[in-house]
């Protein structure tokens, strides 16, 4: 008897991992996911998990800092995964309470004091630069 | 695929310098097959090799790969020596309960799906860079401080690791990351992933060979499947998580320990202390086991009351002596730099407050229970594995396997504890972290399962 309950359990587990590795492929859309990632290059596997256009604002801010800046990044909810990727992306660029530079992903119509327009990058953001103070 | 190839020899070298640990550890008091060999070397090899890098920090070095590989020659003339001199083999005929027949349809079937998950999960890591939260903003993070730096920076605990979430977080993977970065000659946050899928196949592995050594092929099969197959453990094996690892470790501590337990052999209390200290190296929650499997081994020498030998008495400290000695670098470097968690402080954790929080006890419960029935991420398992607890509680309650039972009911009561003395909002938490927690005791849990239902079923 014992034994039959354990072979129905059994039975039921292979039920449900069949279904489960189907969900994870089709249902959750993973196959898409793979078939968009599997030629891609690291650089365009980035691009790709973090949004393309993110990930090209975060290079465009990278290769227009010095190398050592600090900055603050605006634009990207605080505390959501995409606000990490750009901290782990722009490393070794340093985040700071009072940053050299501001980083506006998005638009760039507000002004924030003590800072002016140092670089544009066509529509995705740009980036302000501190004001020397005399 | 020349950063592939070069990562495989940077994995292989890594495994041969933990055989070599393994075998100046354990010698040939211990019975393994090459399966068992090969995965707990792999554990051992990342463990020790993150380690001297933590040293070379100590030591003002930085990182070069030829740096941090030529130390271990030294032990491995140690160990030709021993080798040549006593013939002592790591390799022995290990204690298999049936002797082979040829493998049914059953057999390849399992086989099959255990295969399966582990190439599925080698591609599922592969394809995507590091890009999970906490992988990435709590670990990734700093193996790309490392790799830049070519070192552990001395400023690094001063300044750079308060800037990043959880400076208190252990470094073994974060380490391991980076010396793989640095074979690699590159920051390839995709293929470094690999890490994660072979503790997989290696707990996995470790399983298998634990079971064949009292139950068939087929059996030891099913359940390997069956841990090969819980959704929720086989996706942490993809997403740069230290769940696996941490798993990894605080399992093969507690299968060593369970043979010490059986046998009293040297070589298998001073592998469970090594693998216990080095799951306190890679997570916080592995110094709970570490205490745990501590208090347990001191529990099971006292109680042989009268006939405790001299020797049980020296295995009990030396197990504690060895956490405490591996663990030691990374707590003075902490209290060094008075970097404390900012989650829990265990200066909480005394009766008055615990009783001030009994209000948490519910959510923690509710939570628990959440987690216990959910299929999408353990299949059936947890209920199946409660049932099978109740009904055959008198196997559960014998030796030594009632050592296992324990650590597990320990480890939830801990992980209680700690949700009770946190910061953090009590929902929150659970809601977040439950579902890890319990992947720590998973294989260890898959194991107890094996042994309890060993006579109710005729494979």
């Amino acid at each position: 008897m014992k034994y039959k309950v354990l072979k129905i359990a059994f039975a039921v587990w292979i039920g449900l991992w069949l279904f489960f590795v189907a969900r994870e492929l089709v249902i959750k859309d993973n196959l898409r996911d793979y078939k968009a990632l599997i030629t891609r290059s690291l650089e365009d596997k980035h691009a790709y998990m973090t949004g393309e256009d993110l990930y090209r604002f975060l290079k465009f801010c990278k290769a227009n800092l010095p190398g050592r800046a600090t900055y603050r990044l605006t634009g990207l909810e605080k505390g959501s995964v995409n606000k990490q990727r750009a901290v782990y992306y722009l490393y070794p660029l340093l985040e700071s309470g009072d940053p050299d530079f501001i980083l506006v992903y998005g638009s760039c119509s507000a002004k924030e004091d003590g800072y002016m327009m140092f670089a544009g990058s066509s529509g995705f953001g740009c980036i302000m630069k501190k004001m020397k103070v005399r | 695929m020349v950063e592939l190839i070069i990562i495989l020899i940077s994995i292989t070298a890594v495994t041969f310098i933990g055989c070599n640990v393994l075998y100046l550890i354990a010698g040939k008091s211990l019975k393994l097959k090459l399966g068992e060999i090969v995965a707990v070397s792999y554990g051992l090899g990342l463990g020790f090799l993150s380690l001297e890098m933590l040293l070379f920090y100590f030591a003002g070095w930085a990182f070069t790969v030829e740096g941090i590989l030529s130390p271990w020659l030294l032990l491995l003339a140690v160990n030709a020596v021993r080798y040549f001199r006593g013939r002592s083999r790591l390799m022995e005929p290990a204690l298999v309960a049936a002797p082979s027949r040829k493998p049914g349809l059953i057999d390849v079937f399992l086989a099959g799906g255990i295969v399966f998950e582990v190439i599925y999960a080698v591609f599922r890591a592969l394809i995507k860079p590091i890009e999970s939260y906490d992988a990435i903003a709590i670990y990734a993070i700093r193996s790309k401080i490392f790799f830049l730096a070519k070192a552990i920076p001395q400023d690094y605990f001063a300044a750079i690791a308060r800037l990043f979430p959880h400076a208190d977080y252990p470094l073994n993977i974060q380490l391991s990351e980076t010396f793989l970065y640095m074979s690699m000659g590159s920051l390839n946050d995709a293929l470094v992933k690999v890490i994660f899928p072979f503790f997989f196949a290696a707990i996995l592995c470790m399983l298998y060979f634990a079971l064949r050594r009292f139950a068939s092929r087929t059996y030891a099969l099913v359940f390997t499947f069956i841990l090969a197959t819980i959704p929720h453990f086989n996706n942490y094996a993809t997403n740069a998580y230290l769940e696996v690892p941490l798993a990894f470790y605080i399992f093969v501590s507690g299968l060593f320990l369970l043979r010490w337990l059986e046998d009293g052999s040297s070589g298998a209390i001073i592998l469970s202390a090594v693998a216990a200290s080095l799951a306190g190296w890679t997570k916080n929650e592995g110094l709970m086991y570490c205490v745990i499997y501590t208090g347990l081994v001191f529990i099971f020498v006292i109680s042989k009351g009268k006939k405790t030998s001299k020797k049980d008495i020296l295995h009990a400290f030396l197990y504690s002596g060895i956490i405490v000695l591996v663990s030691l670098p990374w707590t003075l470097l902490k209290a060094g730099w008075h970097i404390a968690n900012d989650e829990i402080a265990l200066a909480n954790l005394n009766p008055a407050n615990l009783v001030r929080q009994l209000h948490k006890l519910g959510t923690i419960t509710y939570e628990f229970q959440k987690q216990l029935f959910g299929p999408k991420k353990w299949n059936i398992f947890w209920p199946a594995f409660i049932v099978v607890m109740l009904l055959n509680y008198k196997k559960t309650l014998e030796m030594p396997v009632r050592y296992a039972a324990a650590a597990i009911f320990l480890a939830l009561s801990g992980y209680v504890v700690f949700y009770m003395i946190s910061y953090l909002d009590v929902v929150f938490f659970t809601s977040k972290t439950w579902a890890r927690f319990m992947l720590d005791f998973l294989p260890l849990a898959v194991y107890l399962l094996a042994v309890v239902l060993k006579e109710d079923v005729k494979c």
